[in-house]
């Protein structure tokens, strides 16, 4: 009898304690810091558990950086259940979160079409377009790199990102009559690459899709804030913003009239142009993409600054199109540029290890 | 003396419980930990196993289970759940992270410090410190910064006019950014204290460069002073720190005057907060600077070449690009300007 009742008292009383010291130690604070030294013994002290659950949590102190690493590759295969004892280890986890957000089943899916070329600042430009799409709900990421074989540096960057992505290629054919390898100056920069994508979505989606999407082209060099992404979730046929940066102004921007109609373009550069708008000043809803399965970017004879004409005149009139961004007054996207950088002294030999990836 | 002992154990028995008690009345919106089954397993039994944890301080947790089962299990399959938010919540166990940006008004400024915050918010545990190149902190950074979510303070400390239209009397190489870098590790000086337990690393960011996530993880274990290649400075495809086969900092690969102390650029190290508590004389240096030597008027006063710490794989992967962004053309505006200049660009 006395037995039974020392053994009651002996749980009544290390469970309470330990669950104290438990709570003190995430509430460590700098006086009490010194209790968590002592206390970081106790956090593996074992719990009675019934056989039927096995928990064990890691302490990212101890092993914090391959924690980090194994977040952006997939389930972590290094757990193991004790599987023959009652009592458990708890040690707690955290992660770094680098994934993009969970999916969403209620927004529309963000198609971006991004082309892309091989030069030094190339992964710079995709590492930081990468960081900002991390943070975008239902973002599908069409990479169309302008090469004979899709690169391993962009597949090893796509893989890491954790992003949803679609990795193509075409090649822009070159113009041998012109030094070097430069591309056939005559068809647009991008051109080719963006309608591959557009042919892509018009082969692998259904037009009976129940879930909405919006397609939008956005270049690997420009500025995106997270902002521009919610705009045009809500597009019906093809919504417009202003774009900074473009036609020699600070921006440019549709003209929306008192009803928020869009009626013309506040641009220097041509303003009589059909659409005097940048490829990142729209987006379509990709409904209105499949159902016009002809409407492509015109790959020759387009005059400077019609190439955003040459594929929306196909979709949509003046009329139909939805201004975002509050009635077109504030600016969510610019059109930055990169420096090229200077490599002089890398000679005529090279001065560092090719096999170093930039 | 039996008597005693029973009181003694009463005593050991209510104690712990009241404060138990206590804490959890005390903390309505604590979040507890629920452990994660895997979905064969959910049951009730699991939720009547909860371990009741105070995490108040941590705001998301990932957690993993493995349910123990009794018949042969088969892969041993591990539940996850991404609460995602941005930023990533608070981490006790994380040394923070103290980014020093200055920054100055010219058109690309939003546009750069945006895709900047863009990455910053997946670093936990980063505190941005921006200083402005400016006689008053701007709306338009402040509510930047207010607007991004990150954990940040705004200061600012105008430049003078000589420094800032490069009109120094080492026009060759004026050092931009100075006189803030300086101010950021002057508020870091007046507003942590020094003390075994301060965990940080401070670490010099320019608005233009671009950074990789990778990055910010590499720095945070830094002692002293760590180092690390950056691409696109010295007119290079990257400079890198040279090491010997002990894995120690000997040299600089760099063709620009690689006999510099410290041939590195700015973006290529970090120093361990307590190291800049503890010399707080140590500053860059404004006047007199040649250029590339910047780093060096720095570093000289925290650190020896051979306490330096390489990370990066031992210098062999670029994780930090120089970039730098085009001045943008704004023939169109014109003399008296075309577009609205109240629209914030």
């Amino acid at each position: 009898m006395p037995k039974r009742r020392d053994i009651l008292a002996i749980v009544l009383i290390v469970l309470p304690w330990t669950l104290l010291i438990t709570v003190w130690h995430q509430n460590a604070i700098a006086p009490l810091l010194a209790i968590r030294k002592a206390s970081h013994h106790l956090i593996k002290e074992l719990f009675i558990m019934p056989e039927r659950l096995g928990v064990r949590w890691h302490q990212l102190a101890d092993d914090g950086s391959d924690a980090r690493r194994d977040a952006g590759q997939g389930p972590d295969s290094k757990e193991y259940c004790s599987s023959d004892k009652d009592i458990v280890e708890v040690v707690r986890t955290e992660y770094v979160y680098t994934r993009p957000p969970p999916w969403s089943d209620a927004l529309p899916t963000i198609h971006v079409i991004t082309p892309t070329y091989s030069r030094p600042v190339q992964k710079a430009e995709l590492t930081r377009l990468a960081n900002t799409f991390l943070h975008v709900t239902n973002l599908h990421w069409i990479l169309v790199e302008d090469s004979q074989r899709r690169t391993a540096l962009v597949t090893r960057l796509l893989h890491e990102t954790g992003l949803n992505y679609t990795h193509l290629n075409v090649e822009t054919p070159r113009n041998y009559k012109l030094r070097g390898d430069m591309r056939d100056p005559r068809i647009p920069r991008g051109t080719m690459q963006r309608n591959l994508a557009l042919r892509w979505l018009r082969e692998t989606c259904n037009v009976n899709q129940s879930q909405p999407a919006i397609v939008y082209f956005a270049d690997d060099d420009n500025t995106y804030s997270l902002e521009v992404f919610e705009e045009m979730r809500s597009t019906r046929k093809v919504s417009v913003w202003p774009v900074a940066f473009v036609g020699g102004l600070r921006y440019e921007s549709p003209k929306v009239n008192a009803a928020g109609k869009v009626y013309g373009w506040k641009t220097v550069f041509d303003p009589h142009r059909p659409f005097a708008i940048d490829m990142a000043g729209f987006a379509v809803n990709l409904r209105l993409i499949l159902f016009k399965p002809q409407a492509y970017f015109k790959l020759r004879g387009v005059k400077g600054g019609y190439q955003e004409s040459s594929l929306l005149r196909e979709l949509v009139t003046l009329n139909d199109l939805e201004p975002k961004a509050a009635n077109c007054t504030k600016i969510l996207v610019w059109h930055t540029r990169t420096e090229k950088p200077v490599l002089v002294n890398e000679g005529k030999k090279g001065f560092t290890d090719p096999n170093l990836e930039i | 003396m039996p008597r005693r002992r029973s009181v003694l154990t009463t005593l050991l028995i209510v104690l712990p419980w009241t404060i138990l008690l206590t804490i959890w009345h005390q903390n309505p919106a604590t979040r507890y930990l629920t452990i994660l089954r895997k979905e064969t397993y959910e049951n009730s039994t699991a939720k009547s196993l909860q371990i009741l944890i105070n995490v108040t301080q941590i705001k998301e947790e990932q957690h993993t289970a493995c349910a123990h089962q009794q018949e042969s299990t088969p892969a041993q399959q591990t539940a996850r759940r991404y609460v995602y938010s941005r930023p990533p919540g608070w981490s006790r166990w994380l040394p923070t992270i103290y980014v020093i940006t200055p920054t100055y008004t010219r058109p690309v400024q939003k546009a750069e410090l945006t895709r900047l915050a863009n990455t910053f918010l997946h670093v936990p545990n980063l505190h941005w410190i921006v200083v402005e190149d400016s006689p008053r902190r701007t709306n338009l950074v402040d509510s930047l910064l207010e607007r991004s979510g990150l954990n940040f303070t705004h200061l600012n400390v105008e430049s003078p006019k000589s420094v800032r239209i490069g009109l120094a009397k080492d026009s060759s190489h004026t050092p931009r950014g100075t006189l803030q870098r300086n101010l950021g590790l002057r508020w870091l000086r007046e507003n942590l204290i020094l003390s075994d337990s301060l965990e940080g690393v401070v670490y010099f960011a320019d608005d233009d460069n671009t950074y990789s996530l990778e990055l910010f993880e590499e720095m945070r274990s830094t002692q002293k002073v760590s180092v690390w290649p950056v691409a696109f400075v010295g007119g290079l495809r990257y400079e890198a720190p040279k090491l010997n086969a002990a894995g120690k900092v000997v040299g600089w690969k760099t063709v620009f005057d690689p006999n510099r102390p410290f041939a590195i650029d700015m973006a290529g190290f970090a120093i361990n907060v307590r190291l800049v508590l503890k010399r707080p004389r140590a500053n860059f240096q404004l006047n007199g600077v040649k250029g590339g030597y910047q780093e060096t008027s720095l570093l000289k006063d925290l650190v020896t070449i051979a306490e330096l710490e390489p990370k990066a794989a031992n210098c062999t992967k670029v994780l930090v690009w120089h970039t730098r962004t085009e001045k943008p053309t704004l023939v169109n505006e014109g003399r008296q300007g075309f577009t609205d200049l109240k629209v914030e660009v």
